[in-house]
């Protein structure tokens, strides 16, 4: 079919919704793909590549990770549960009518440029029929998520081990756990929740973490502490200052975990994602949880850890990531600028090898998510206008983006060097950045 | 809308103070809505009250007009007016709580709506405006946006002691010789009486100068030469940020959604819904591919 006229949008999750209505917004004309009979994504819970577990509520506050537009009800809690966020995007997508404009059920199995790039082969197949439609595009938006591909480790041992062995991505609930002696490999906030879920319903739980972590409260004195953290930014606080009022009022609210036998952090504040856990610390406190360090190898019954301990364990969970793909993307390496083992873009959202072609989602913020997943958005609708209405500016300012390829937003900070961070954004840097690029495309002539 | 007509005005992505303070959410809404009895496919009308006001100002005429001629329509109550929540804290309540409970009774419309403000509410209309997509934006009588210290001095000139009560953070007068022209003074009473209390932060508020993202939808701005308590001038300020003329209803008061003369204004309003182009109307194909990266 020929949509030359029209933006394909790959994913119907926070993104991909955000990206769809960004572009009918602008009055751009635009389709959108979903594998499942569903909006929401990572949300819809129990669809194949939805990676949220019963237990999961948000970790971070309504104000900055709902749509700027479209905030979620004063009836939701300040951290809503999977089940709310997913009844939140389908509002979304009924409000805006972006139902009608997505194929469900539609999985994208190919999309290829035509003469370079001119414009794009989006290729889907039916999931009920197996059918494959082809159609060509403008351009396209890839917003197909970077948390459900699981990063699998592999430890010596690990084929003689008696237990089992899942990954994260196949935790749905503590049903799996109950009665088991359980060890939990990860401290991301994932690992940390799966902890805490097994803490309360399995025989024993062990957390395995390669170094010590800040674990950040929900709440800190009745609010909660993401906009606390907000309010420093507000004040325009330098990154010092915010360490030292955030080691104070962690100190103040969970204190030294290493009393409880946790690792004492290794890096300042802010250096890695941010956990948000105020269950872990509590757990471990009542013996529930024993923290051990990263694993040495399997035996057939158990594990041995590096400092020489050892564990009877039957059920290893682990929390240990995900890895991005985008395996519909004919030469992805090629048309995302892929260097080493992850796709380097400019601004996160644009490819220096196309002007058709842009991500959204590929952000890891150290705050909520969809007030970024909003402003990418936008920022691709008004390259899009921009092109089409004043190519002259849409070329400048893509040359200008586009020569800071690469370039990190990480407000001062130096992350941890681990895949973890790729993708890791200081929301207020970030923010500010793409309000930059939007009034360039907006009022430059 | 180009460039020019937005004057440069500069999209707000930041918003530190709605992420690290947000309003504080409210356990109840009113909102008066009345449906066509068979579905039109025209947009809903939301409308959102000034000063003192309550959803009742637009029940009693607009809304039961609004959906006989085919649209949905709705007036909600801003917290701590009419049947809504929060009267207790009206004092510490601020326009940007307003946008609030406007933004969130938008979410529960089937559709993106014409948002129609009056007064006071013109400023929580334009605000909501320039973050949120809405099919169309009609300013009734508006307060400026460019600050009311002009509107103030016409009070004080005409009602002295107006002028007193309103820097102590009374709420403003709600007369009926203030609010009409051409109702008979038993109605005109009965809903001068109605009125209620504003909050004094919200007065004093609307003396501040406020600047403005761009609004991309298209503007109808409504005014009377008869308003006592927005100058002339000041509306056409307003008409004039937005790249429109005003249109002049003249012979109705400050209440043009109460006042005789009610159903010319609404019918204006509903001439201008008529012709706006649908939600996410292709403006033009996307463009057979930007040039290729050499």
């Amino acid at each position: 079919m020929d949509r030359t006229g029209a933006y394909a949008v790959i994913g119907a999750g926070p993104h991909g919704l955000s990206a769809l209505k960004a572009l009918l917004q602008n009055g751009i004309d635009a389709d959108g793909f979903e594998r499942e009979a569903e909006v929401g994504g990572n949300w819809n819970f129990g669809a194949e590549n939805s990676r949220v577990y019963q237990s999961t509520h948000l970790i971070s506050s309504k104000p900055f990770t709902q749509f700027p537009d479209f905030p979620m009800p004063d009836r939701f809690p300040d951290y809503p549960s999977h089940a709310q966020i997913k009844e939140y995007f389908s509002a979304y997508a009924r409000h805006f009518g972006l139902v009608d404009r997505i194929r469900f059920e539609a999985d994208v199995v190919r999309v290829a440029p035509v003469d370079d790039g001119t414009t794009w082969l989006v290729t889907s197949r039916d999931r009920a029929s197996g059918a494959e439609t082809t159609s060509e595009y403008a351009g396209v938006v890839i917003a197909n998520g970077h948390n459900w591909n699981p990063k699998q480790p592999h430890y010596p041992g690990q084929e003689s081990f008696g237990g089992d062995i899942i990954h994260s991505a196949d935790y749905k609930g503590a049903g799996v756990l109950r009665g088991r002696r359980v060890l939990v490999v990860g401290a991301g906030n994932t690992g940390c929740d799966v902890a805490v879920d097994s803490a309360q319903n399995a025989t024993a739980t062990w957390h395995s973490t390669r170094r010590g972590y800040y674990y950040n409260p929900k709440f800190v004195m009745g609010r909660p502490s993401d906009q606390t953290a907000d309010l420093l930014l507000a004040l325009r606080l330098p990154l010092p200052v915010r360490r030292q009022a955030f080691k104070a009022a962690l100190k103040l609210t969970v204190g030294d975990v290493s009393r409880f036998g946790l690792k004492k952090p290794d890096h300042k504040f802010f250096e890695t994602h941010p956990i948000v856990n105020q269950q872990l610390v509590y757990h471990v406190g009542q013996g529930d949880i024993s923290p051990v360090d990263d694993i040495a190898r399997f035996d057939t019954d158990g594990v041995v850890f590096t400092d020489g301990r050892r564990a009877d364990v039957d059920l290893v969970v682990f929390c240990t990531g995900y890895l991005v793909t985008f395996p519909f993307l004919a030469d992805a390496e090629q048309q995302l600028n892929w260097q080493g083992d992850h796709p380097v873009l400019a601004l996160q959202v644009f490819t220096p090898t196309h002007r058709n072609l842009f991500v959204s989602g590929l952000i890891q913020p150290d705050s909520g998510q969809w007030t970024l997943a909003h402003w990418q958005g936008m920022t691709i609708a008004r390259f899009i206008e921009a092109a089409r209405d004043r190519p002259t500016v849409a070329d400048r300012f893509f040359r200008a983006v586009t020569a800071e390829t690469g370039r990190a937003f990480t407000a001062g900070t130096t992350y941890k060097d681990s895949s973890r961070h790729y993708y890791e954004v200081a929301h207020q840097e970030y923010l500010e950045a793409l309000q930059t690029a939007i009034h360039e495309l907006e009022v430059a002539r | 809308m180009n460039a020019t007509a937005l004057g440069g005005r500069r999209t707000r992505v930041m918003r530190p103070w709605d992420w690290s303070l947000p309003p504080r959410p409210i356990s109840h809404r009113e909102v008066i809505s009345a449906q066509p009895a068979t579905p039109t496919g025209k947009p809903p009308l939301l409308m959102v009250h000034g000063i003192a006001h309550a959803a009742w100002c637009f029940g009693e005429n607009w809304v039961p007009a609004a959906a006989e001629d085919g649209y949905p329509s709705y007036a909600v109550s801003l917290r701590g007016h009419g049947g809504s929540a929060g009267g207790r804290h009206l004092r510490r309540t601020t326009i940007r709580d307003y946008v609030h409970d406007v933004l969130q009774t938008i979410t529960e419309l089937p559709e993106p709506p014409v948002l129609i403000g009056h007064s006071m509410g013109s400023i929580v209309a334009q605000l909501v405006a320039e973050r949120y997509p809405l099919r169309g934006l009609v300013l009734l009588t508006p307060a400026p946006l460019h600050s009311a210290v002009g509107d103030l001095l016409m009070i004080a000139r005409d009602r002295p002691a107006d002028l007193g009560r309103a820097i102590v953070g009374q709420t403003l007068s709600m007369e009926p010789d203030i609010l009409f022209e051409g109702l008979d003074p038993a109605t005109a009473r009965a809903y001068s009486d109605r009125t209620g209390t504003e909050s004094p932060l919200v007065q004093w508020e609307l003396l501040l100068p406020r600047t403005i993202g761009p609004i991309r939808c298209p503007v109808l701005v409504i005014g009377t030469p008869e308003d006592r308590l927005v100058r002339m001038e000041d509306v056409q300020r307003t008409a004039k940020l937005h790249g429109v003329d005003p249109v002049w209803f003249p012979g109705v008061g400050h209440d043009v959604m109460l006042d005789a003369g009610w159903d010319r204004v609404l019918a204006a309003v509903l001439r201008f819904t008529d012709d706006l182009p649908p939600w996410g109307r292709v403006r033009g194909p996307a463009g057979r591919g930007p040039t290729p990266v050499e």
